[in-house]
């Protein structure tokens, strides 16, 4: 038994510490890495019926990939347009709604940890009751509101600023504040968790000196705040990139989400090789993103999730 | 001075906003839930109604879907508690040079899509059944077992987050003291490491229920056989919405006021009674008679919750005997007079214009006598869409408004008429 082994099992016990062991090595290598191998491996294989799963036909191929950049071969089209548009946009409106939610959710933070007061807790309250609430419930909300006889477009008909309801989920206004509203507490609460931590004399200090709000902001607090910013944006856009459900419920009938393309493939296609090739490419394609957005601001990965 | 009073002026209007976006909609979604239209919608108000909770009451797939989730969430719970600990324990133990390839192992899973989470736990699974030789029923391809891996894939993630908070405040020489005087290393785990931290497991499975509760994204790839609630009520939102639904969110929204205002309350009378033994003496302490606060005094959170109770126990006493059907048959009857008033007004119109047009070119135009059938089923077409831009100024037939109403209506049934 090698070394730090058997100190491992000195310090916990036989029966604990291979429960523990046990427990880690089912974790990660069971449910976290083995899952993902053996998707990544999917997605280099044909869709074939599962008789002839590990038969000659069995073969490593890019087909799937391929798909997705030129479409089905002898298609009339160079380029699979339709599909690559979908990847196109849904990053790039991932990367917009991550943008809006960290200018929304910046003041909160920062007025939620720099005051103190019964009524903060009170404040906290509401912010986490929403997220308690069904996911689907919280799009089905917006849904109400944004809908062509909804809340929303009857009190602005009525206000004269519109002749006609305007149709908010055609126009995929209904998709991204639905978006924002599902992540908001992601990108408040790491960013509130650094800035408590912020010493209000620095604040005191900056502005005894004479530098004025925005600067101060921008010299001390965001600085000082860089990790928690960092890993908010991190979760919002990996998760509104990754989203479903939002853009199932508050999309347009014309828009879709990439997500909603790797549905279409395992559940009505039941093409699962291309969904899996499909899920990698986002995942790929999203964690580079990140690495690269990361690099550009200089923080460590070490920093996200604190 | 000045400035500092629109900052803060300007600080309030910003949070006004904000919390608008955050609760406006679940409060407009539960205000439909007592409103009478089949669609759910917060104006026009028609009438009070609970029948939509009956409705919800006897709909046997959200019921079902609900016990679904409550399986899953329990299997959830303690499948990613247990890992959670382990893997949080493992963290703070770990050789330092593997450290940070562990943490970033163990972490992924918070920011991996819900969708790829799904995806490669059906594929994996479905593998491991293929090479095991068993068939498409077995235990491995059961949606039971697939959502609870696949669910506690990064839910294990969150709880662990939750654990090494509390862990890193552990004192580890409490471990060896136990074991110095003779305790198992079982008996140290349970009786020393556990207790201290049971608060934290306690929030992170709270946690991981609500986690599992509300999950859509890993749950749609793996369900199988057993739709959850969110399953449930996802294809009920896709394929058509109905008022039931806001009561579900309804009755969910109560049920977290309820528990966080409980928490809430519980936290701050403990505040109190610690204060409250600050300034005690050891001889009040012992005998025991010292005055604690009462449960109600100054504590915000505990008259929010008698107040919110209140409020529900008079809500469902009066759901129990009030009836809406006079209420919307009302309604109906207004509807209907107000579609009759408008198919009248048409015809007035048409009368009208066709007189106009007579007088001006002679009686040449070929589609003026139209069949009035065919006007009554357009007037009815329009009414209930038309209705909510009516309502809110009043119902009661000024003739001026009829006449307004009529213009506006007049373009498009000029162009039927010239086709």
């Amino acid at each position: 038994m090698p070394r730090f082994l058997k100190e491992f099992f000195d310090r916990n016990g036989l029966g604990i510490g291979s429960l523990m062991l046990g427990l880690v090595l089912f974790w990660t290598i069971g449910l976290i890495i083995l899952p993902q191998l053996s998707m990544l491996d999917f997605s280099f294989r044909p869709n074939l019926p599962p008789p002839e799963i590990g038969g000659p036909k069995d073969v490593y191929t890019m087909e799937n990939y391929k798909y997705l950049v030129f479409g089905p071969e002898g298609g009339s089209q160079d380029y699979n347009a339709v599909d690559l548009k979908v990847f196109y946009r849904t990053l790039i409106a991932a990367i917009f709604v991550t943008i809006f939610n960290l200018i929304l959710c910046y003041p909160i933070a920062y007025y939620l940890a720099q005051t103190k007061g019964n009524h903060i807790r009170i404040f906290a309250l509401m912010l986490i009751i929403p997220y308690w609430i069904n996911e689907i419930l919280r799009a089905f909300a917006l849904r109400i509101i944004f809908g062509e006889t909804g809340v929303l477009n009857n009190l602005l008909v009525a206000a004269g600023v519109f002749d006609t309801p305007f149709d908010f989920i055609r126009n995929d206004i209904a998709l991204y504040a639905g978006l924002g509203y599902a992540y908001i507490l992601l990108m408040i609460f790491p960013i509130y968790n650094v800035i408590e931590s912020l010493d209000r004399n620095q604040i005191e200090a900056a502005r005894d000196m004479g530098a004025s709000w925005p600067m101060i902001h921008r010299r001390v607090v965001i600085p000082y705040a860089k990790p928690g910013i960092s890993s908010g944006c991190t979760m919002v856009f990996m998760l509104s990139a990754g989203a479903l459900a939002a853009p199932q419920i508050l999309g347009g009938p014309s828009s879709l989400w990439f997500t909603q393309l790797i549905y279409q493939q395992f559940n009505d296609n039941s093409d699962w090789p291309q969904g899996a090739a499909y899920a990698v490419v986002l995942l790929v394609t999203c964690i580079l993103l990140v690495l690269a957005v990361m690099r550009l601001f200089k923080v460590n990965m070490g920093d996200i999730g604190k | 001075m000045k400035n500092l009073s629109l900052m803060r002026l300007s600080i309030w209007a910003y949070l006004a906003i904000f919390f608008a976006y955050l609760l406006g909609p679940l409060v407009i979604m539960s205000v439909t839930a007592f409103n009478s239209p089949e669609f759910p919608r917060a104006t026009p108000w028609e009438c009070l109604t609970f029948e939509w909770f009956s409705a919800l009451f006897q709909d046997e797939r959200i019921l079902n879907g609900i016990k679904n989730s409550v399986m899953v969430g329990f299997g959830t719970v303690i499948l990613s508690v247990a890992m959670g600990l382990a893997g949080a324990l493992m963290l703070t133990q770990i050789w330092p040079k593997l450290r940070a390839t562990y943490y970033t192992i163990i972490i992924a899973p918070i920011l991996v899509p819900g969708v790829v989470i799904g995806i490669s736990t059906l594929v994996f699974w479905d593998r491991i059944n293929r090479m095991l030789g068993l068939g498409a029923d077995s235990f491995l391809s059961n949606g039971l077992f697939l959502t609870v891996i696949g669910q506690s894939t990064f839910i294990a993630s969150y709880c662990m987050l939750v654990l090494v908070a509390r862990l890193q405040r552990y004192d580890a020489a409490l471990t060896e003291a136990a074991l110095d005087l003779g305790a198992t290393h079982a008996q140290a785990f349970r009786k020393v490491l556990l207790p201290f931290m049971k608060p934290a497991i306690a929030s992170a499975a709270v946690l991981a229920f609500l986690a599992s509760f509300e999950n859509y994204n890993t749950t749609t790839f793996t369900f199988g056989e057993y739709p959850t609630l969110t399953i449930e009520l996802a294809q009920k939102v896709r394929y058509g919405i109905t008022p039931a639904i806001s009561a579900l969110a309804f009755i969910i929204v109560l049920l977290t006021v309820f528990a966080a205002l409980f928490n809430e309350a519980n936290i701050r009378r403990k505040e109190l009674v610690l204060e409250a033994r600050k300034g005690a003496t050891v001889e009040e302490l012992s005998s025991g008679r010292l005055k604690l606060p009462g449960f109600l005094s100054s504590n915000w959170a505990a008259v929010a919750l008698v107040i919110v109770a209140c409020a529900t126990v008079v809500v469902v006493g009066t759901a129990t005997v009030y009836s809406p059907q006079q209420c919307i048959a009302d309604v109906q009857e207004q509807k209907r007079l107000e579609t009759e008033m408008r198919i009248q007004e048409l015809q007035r119109q048409r009368e009208l214009r066709r007189e106009q047009q007579e007088a001006e070119q002679g009686s040449t135009a070929p589609a003026q006598s139209q069949p009035a059938d065919n006007n009554s089923g357009f007037g009815g077409v329009f009414a209930p869409s038309t209705l909510s831009g009516e309502d809110e100024s009043g119902t009661a037939e000024p003739a001026e408004e009829d006449s307004g109403f009529g213009g506006a209506f007049a373009p498009s049934t000029l162009s039927g008429d010239g086709d």
